[in-house]
């Protein structure tokens, strides 16, 4: 598997602010992977994600050092166009990245953009409509959407250009749970179908914990924790950092210390329910 | 406000008329609007006036138009009065009265029955800049955005004790500045989220971008333009030569 994000020692500061919001950072992300990335708020989380899909420093100016490659290219001398084809970055706001009065619209405006031929883009249109199962709302009008709709209307724009890396920025703080779930089922599923790789910045660890292969937690600019969700959460350092960790994993960190807990260190609620139904059997 | 939405937002339609070419449209109602300048008597525009109210019958857009018409007479009204206190002329004052109403409801049934979508693909083959399409097209999409932004701020600030309906002109006035403010401050948000979208969405990458829709004139669309073009032609030819300005 090649690397498909490799950042080095990353630092950046805003223009007209004293403290750096990157703080040396490392990271280096497979193809084919979903990485979680956790922090606390102001931490820099959407900071990093600018910097892999090249806003910063294209559009943000500000001081900058380090190197981040996307698919081996360094994004600093990738052009805004390249990189708009690798990396797709579906914001936190679903409503501010729709543009158009249509949503088939809106999901071909990357490719216009582009310039791609329409027969060409009618195909890649469409196949990401399907992707998301949004058929039903390709003639709609976006205020006739609701948040999760809007979600995926935004989500199959960026997929529309085939992006190899999509990174998300708290996907699911406007959603429901029930929609917040089905989210992320999505995630899963499409890395499935389509071999993408995603970096997700998420509060709600319990839902993402079932389809991450990594879990990066972030404190203060710079990266604290990297490994398996597992390793992260059930560690001791996870709560000192204002993570989230789920009520699964607190529950059995306590029981642990009476050694009643479970040793496999279980992480969903299907994971427990499985172990203590074969407990009680 | 309401007089705006109800003659000038467009609502989704089926009709044969919605389906027309969004440019058959327009020129139709540049026909219309350029006739009612043409018009010498009063009669006339009664003429032009119906078939303005059967192309409404026709996009099935009768009643908001019969609306429009209703909420623009009394603006007419008012240009009548002035008129016939400036120049004592019954007739013409009369004529510039319902000459009004006929340019609202002529540009209106454009705007009614044409989907913004439609309306970009207009600018566009007017060969306008990329950048102000652009412009045109976020603003109007986000005019819902911003209705919503405002009922929820203003719904906010009431409920923080605001009182927005009372007080003299001058007190109404300043109570608009705890809407205006959050209203200002989303709108700079908003439109720097919309621009790290756009950039992320290549906007600007080829001079030339495509487009996914193509809008080609049908048979239906050329028929009606020669349709309107030659009733234009002898409409205002006979305004001109044929019938007399005022009743004998
Ligand atoms: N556009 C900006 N200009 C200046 N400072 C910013 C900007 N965006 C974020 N910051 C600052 O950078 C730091 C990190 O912010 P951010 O990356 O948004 O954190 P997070 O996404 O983890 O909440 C914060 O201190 C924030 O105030
Ligand atoms: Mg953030």
């Amino acid at each position: 598997m090649g690397r498909i994000l490799e950042i080095q020692r990353l630092n950046f500061r805003y223009p007209d602010s004293r403290k750096k919001a990157v703080v040396d950072f490392d990271l280096e992300v497979s193809e084919g992977e979903v990485v979680v990335l956790a922090g606390p708020s102001g931490c820099g989380k959407s900071t990093l994600l600018r910097a892999v899909n090249g806003l910063i420093p294209h559009m943000y100016t500000g001081e900058y050092s380090g190197e981040v490659k996307v698919a081996g290219s360094s994004v600093k001398d990738s052009s805004m166009r390249d990189l708009a084809q690798t990396v797709g970055f579906l914001f936190q706001n679903p409503e501010n990245q729709i543009f158009m009065f249509t949503v088939e619209r809106d999901v071909a405006f990357g490719l216009e953009n582009l310039g791609v031929e329409r027969e060409e883009m009618r195909r890649r249109v469409d196949e990401a409509i399907r992707l998301l199962g949004i058929e039903d709302l390709a003639q709609r009008a976006p205020h006739e959407l609701s948040d999760g709709q809007k979600q995926r209307v935004a989500l199959a724009g960026v997929l529309a250009m085939s992006p190899k890396l999509v990174i998300l920025d708290e996907p699911t703080s406007l959603l429901d749970p029930r929609t917040a779930m089905e989210l992320v089922d999505l995630v899963s599923r499409l890395r499935k179908e389509l071999g993408t790789t995603f970096v997700v910045v998420e509060h709600r660890l319990e839902l993402l914990v079932k389809v991450a292969d990594r879990l990066v937690v972030m404190s203060g600019g710079t990266k604290v924790l990297d490994g398996t969700p597992r390793d992260v959460l059930f560690g001791d350092e996870a709560e000192g950092y204002g993570i989230s960790v789920p009520a699964i994993t607190r529950v059995q960190k306590m029981l642990a210390k009476d050694r009643l807990a479970p040793t496999e260190r279980l992480l969903t609620a299907e994971e427990l329910a499985a172990r203590l139904g074969r407990g009680a059997a | 406000m309401m007089w705006l939405s109800g003659g000038f937002v467009f609502r989704r339609g089926t009709s044969v008329y919605h389906r027309l070419d969004p440019r058959v449209k327009l020129l139709i109602s540049l026909l219309m609007f350029s006739v009612t300048l043409m018009v010498q008597a009063l009669y006339q525009l009664a003429m032009v006036i119906s078939v303005m109210v059967a192309v409404a019958a026709v996009a099935t857009v009768l009643r908001r138009v019969a609306r429009t018409m209703l909420l623009t007479a009394s603006f007419s009204g008012f240009i009548f009065a002035i008129n016939l206190l400036a120049t004592g002329n019954l007739a013409s004052s009369a004529l510039y009265a319902v000459r009004f109403v006929a340019i609202v409801v002529s540009t209106s049934l454009f705007f009614i029955t044409t989907s913004p979508d439609e309306l970009e693909q207009v600018m566009k083959t007017f060969r306008l800049p990329r950048d102000v399409v652009f412009a045109f097209v976020t603003a109007v999409r986000f005019i819902p955005v911003m209705m919503l932004d405002t009922l929820q701020i203003m719904d906010a600030q009431k409920s923080r004790g605001l009182e927005l309906e009372k007080g003299n002109l001058l007190k109404r006035v300043r109570n608009m500045v705890p809407i205006l403010i959050p209203l200002v401050v989303n709108s700079v948000i908003r439109s720097g989220e919309l621009a790290e979208a756009m950039e992320s969405r290549a906007y600007g990458a080829v001079p030339k971008p495509t487009s996914l829709v193509k809008y080609r004139a049908r048979p239906v669309d050329k028929a009606v333009t020669v349709l309107a073009i030659l009733l234009f032609a002898l409409t205002a030819y006979s305004f001109y030569f044929l019938l007399p300005a005022h009743f004998p």
